[in-house]
């Protein structure tokens, strides 16, 4: 077979060309001379200076961590060991994942291979998958958190569903609150237990595997990559300059070539096993130690923090700020042009148990108020009182109730009792209200009788009484947390954001040897495996060929 | 006003050139491959991609927020999402199948979102409190480009099983007539379509190029997969922080978000499948295009019920 000929039309790139490009090298180049070694190999390529040489003696001991014990190394002010590379890359990894994995890792030693290896297994995990997506679904089909009678009726045991599906099986394995049913918590835990088993059996000995690179030193093995070429009349430096132009890290030792890209590809999924499980540390923390509550305040009242706070698991402790009082300076909401509403906002002052206040914030939705590890949001609000001026007497305040019409609108209403209010029959005037901008009375009989704004000192008269709205009283709905899992779970988003990123790129490996004039490259990737070839072949294009035989 | 007719114009024009283009294809899979006529399709996509961005651009300068409110504009988005993925490998100048792919899924969202079935919504809606936050732009935007990317993935998947099972095809293809079925039906029809002209080469090029087109399928298919991946990771996690923001938990089990983590988990399955050499081609193609079902029912299917936190995308017929 004729090996495929790559076209070479391009004119010899220069490495003076290489070297103006890169001004820093040339600085590195010249602190690097003086640690060139005596007995290194002599170039073979002397119009190259921009080699950064560097040599250790292998000693038995060295042997397993730098099987390599010359290398030439052609560097672009990029990272110069391979080792250092992966090394980095993994206290990277660490970092990000602040808990570190190490001791769960010594504890799995004391586990019987058996058992990891079942864990570790690959079916066994997307088994544990598709049942969680399963119950997931479950979960949103099933509605959720009903009374027992709700399930009783719609999953009847004399009709069941699909010939089986009754409410034994939603209230027996806890599928009314699915998100929480230990069926549900139990996969996940298996499913983390696979992650960590996964992680020590399969991924850390894969980075082991990578970190080891080597030379290839027969012909057969290069070609015996996914990608294999050879290049009649070129010379290994010249490729190794184009693929180090090309973004790879070169490494030269006599006439083999050895050069790879993309090295975090490779230990990007480990980083995102290590957050899937930081993320399910933090939420696991954030069940059992948060303080949730909410609470509905009229405007100008107060309220202890630690009285609406209520513990959501075990872990929960109280905290200092739980003391702190919280007063509702005041409510209010923003209005488009149309009349809808466009923001809610609540002015809050926070005071010690001195009495001096500390913190003072006006909150709205998406803009909440932290004050020590309490965050208080912006969620609900209704009309608690409308304060009205009949006939120039009070002004009085008359208690407002929430109306609930078909609809997810909010009719809140009232009532002026008109004459004798103690008769069965009493008559009166209606209020209803939508929000805190108008409000819409109706006469004894039920008829519409006119719209008023709060504030606006206009009277109107009903039945011979006149009536001032003098203000509408609305009440904030607030929501009121504590998390201690928010800064794991959020360095764990980091973290899995990062690394599912850096997953996306392929780790390619390329060979070369110099076998007479000819070149003989291979090389393989992991991900990207249509581009590499594509690539491949554009890179070895720009390889230029030798005309003068010279050499 | 104005911008209302300037939205008109930008929709109806890129809806024609959409449609031109799968002209252009349909003629070139059933005659030749004509250079000229492939070249003007490349050019009708592009010119497409202006309009669609010209489109949201208006949207957004004359509503003050960014055009992704409800379902009208995110299916425009989708849409224009297409025609991003469409462009970005042409950048690298890598000759794959996606074109095939994006062309008749940008039409057929674009078709679908300037439908009668949606007209009450051309209006751009005003935006209920809890949506304003910058979050809205990266957490939707990202969402709709992953929902888009995997779409595009899941079709090719789809597009290598029904090559792998021709056999059975004819059944398969009678029983759809739903919304989704029409994206299968019209990928079925075009890989239908392909294989005949296969057919009629020579015959022992047949196999080889069959098989090297499924190799070609699986590839890009887990390619584009990977990078809508991502998105939904970045999409996910977003809203998580947002919500932690608005509503005060970054997780809720929401019908949506829930959907949305299943969707995550039926992509993560797909990729791990991919790990195993056994499992690559059809095996994971097969988790691919439940996922494809998946993306539906997290995107329609959720908020046709109008339930939960994110109300705000749903609809009535």
């Amino acid at each position: 077979m004729e090996p495929l000929i790559p076209t070479k039309t391009l004119k010899r790139v220069s490495p003076k060309a290489l070297l103006t490009k890169s001004p820093l090298l040339q600085s590195t180049f010249k602190c690097q001379r003086f640690f060139f070694n005596s007995h290194l190999h002599a170039l073979p390529n002397r119009r190259i200076p921009s080699l950064k040489i560097d040599s250790k003696l292998k000693t038995s001991q060295d042997n397993k961590k730098k099987p390599i014990t010359q290398k030439i190394i052609l560097s672009e002010g990029a990272p110069p060991l391979s080792e250092d590379v992966a090394g980095n890359e993994e206290t990277s990894a660490k970092s990000q994942n602040s808990s570190s994995p190490m001791p769960v890792l010594r504890f799995f030693k004391k586990i019987p291979r058996r058992f990891l290896a079942l864990l570790s297994n690959l079916p066994l995990a997307i088994g544990e998958m598709f049942s969680i997506a399963a119950l997931m679904a479950l979960g949103t089909v099933i509605d959720q958190g009903e009374a027992p009678d709700f399930y009783f009726q719609k999953y009847p045991e004399d009709n069941p569903l699909l010939g089986f599906f009754t409410w034994r099986w939603v209230l027996g394995l806890g599928f009314d609150h699915m998100f929480s049913s230990p069926v549900f918590l139990g996969m996940l835990v298996l499913l983390a237990a696979s992650l960590m088993a996964c992680t020590y059996t399969t991924q850390i000995p894969l980075v082991k595997v990578a970190r080891r690179w080597s030379f290839l030193h027969s012909v057969e093995a290069i070609r015996k990559q996914e990608y294999a070429d050879s290049l009649p009349r070129a010379s290994v430096q010249d490729l190794g300059i184009i693929l180090m132009g090309a973004g790879y890290e070169v490494f030269l030792k006599g006439p083999c070539l050895y050069a790879f890209k993309g090295l975090a590809g490779r230990f990007a999924p480990i980083g995102v096993h290590l957050a899937m499980l930081l993320i399910m540390a933090g939420g696991t923390l954030s069940a059992a130690g948060s303080y949730r509550g909410s609470v509905t305040v009229p405007q100008g009242l107060n309220f202890i923090v630690g009285d609406v706070l209520r513990p959501n698991g075990f872990l929960s402790t109280p905290m200092s700020s739980f003391n702190t009082e919280v007063h509702i300076n005041r409510f209010y909401m923003d209005y488009y042009d149309s009349g809808e509403v466009s923001q809610f906002h609540t002015d809050l002052s926070l005071f010690d148990l001195d009495g001096k206040e500390v913190l003072r914030k006006t909150i709205s939705v998406n803009d909440p108020l932290r004050y020590g590890g309490v965050t208080i949001y912006q969620t609900d609000w209704s009309i608690s009182a409308l304060q009205i001026r009949k006939d120039d007497e009070g002004p009085f305040n008359l208690a407002v109730a929430p109306l609930k019409l078909n609809g997810d609108k909010k009719l809140f209403g009232t009532f002026l009792p008109v004459a004798d209010s103690d008769s069965p029959n009493v008559k009166g005037i209606s209020m209803l209200a939508r929000d805190l901008q108008s409000i819409v009375l109706y006469d004894q009989e039920g008829k519409f009788a006119g719209v008023r704004r709060p504030n606006s000192k206009l009277p109107i008269e009903i039945d011979g009484i006149k009536i001032v709205i003098e203000d509408a009283i609305g009440s904030s709905g607030l929501d009121l947390k504590t998390d201690p899992g928010v800064p794991i779970v959020y360095a764990g988003f980091g973290a899995l954001m990062l690394t599912t990123c850096i997953s996306y790129l392929s780790h390619s490996q390329i060979w070369a040897l110099q076998d007479g004039t000819t070149v003989v490259v291979g090389g393989k990737t992991n991900r990207a495996k249509v581009e590499f070839p594509e690539e491949m072949n554009r890179l070895l294009d720009r390889v230029p060929e030798i005309v003068d035989s010279s050499l | 006003m104005i911008f209302l007719t300037l939205e008109h114009i930008l929709t109806h024009i890129s809806f024609s050139i959409v449609s031109i283009v799968i002209t252009i294809h349909l003629m070139t899979l059933l005659i030749d491959e004509t250079v000229g006529l492939y070249d003007s399709s490349e050019k009708g996509m592009i010119a497409t991609f202006f309009c669609i961005t010209g489109f949201l651009v208006t949207r957004w300068i004359h509503s003050g927020h960014f055009p992704l409110s409800d379902l009208y504009e995110s299916l425009m988005f989708l849409s224009w999402s297409f025609s991003i993925i469409h462009m970005v490998p042409k950048i690298g100048n890598h000759k794959n199948h996606l074109s095939e792919i994006t062309t008749p899924s940008a039409i057929f969202t674009q078709g679908f979102a300037t439908s009668g079935l949606l007209t009450d919504m051309h209006q751009s809606a005003i935006l209920v409190p809890a949506l304003q936050s910058q979050w809205l732009m990266m957490h939707v935007s990202m969402m709709v480009l992953s929902y888009a990317a995997l779409l595009c993935g899941s079709l090719l998947s789809i597009a290598l099983l029904v090559i792998t099972f021709r056999k059975n095809i004819e059944n398969f293809s009678k029983s759809n007539h739903l919304l989704i079925g029409s994206f299968y039906f019209c990928e079925i029809q075009y890989v239908n379509k392909k294989s005949n002209v296969l057919r009629n080469t020579s015959f022992t090029f047949r196999n080889y190029h069959r098989h090297q087109l499924i190799q070609q399928l699986d590839h890009w298919s887990y390619r584009v997969i990977s990078l809508g991946f991502i998105f939904l990771t970045i999409g996910i996690l977003s809203g998580a922080v947002w919500a932690n923001e608005a509503w005060g938990s970054y997780w809720n089990w929401d019908p949506k978000e829930t959907w949305a983590f299943i969707t995550w988990t039926i992509f993560a399955i797909y990729l791990h499948t991919r790990t195993n050499t056994k499992w690559q081609g059809a095996n994971s193609a097969i988790v691919a295009s439940m996922g494809f079902l998946i993306i539906w029912i997290c995107y329609f299917g959720v908020n046709l019920l109008g339930i939960g936190l994110h109300s705000y995308g749903s609809f009535t017929f």
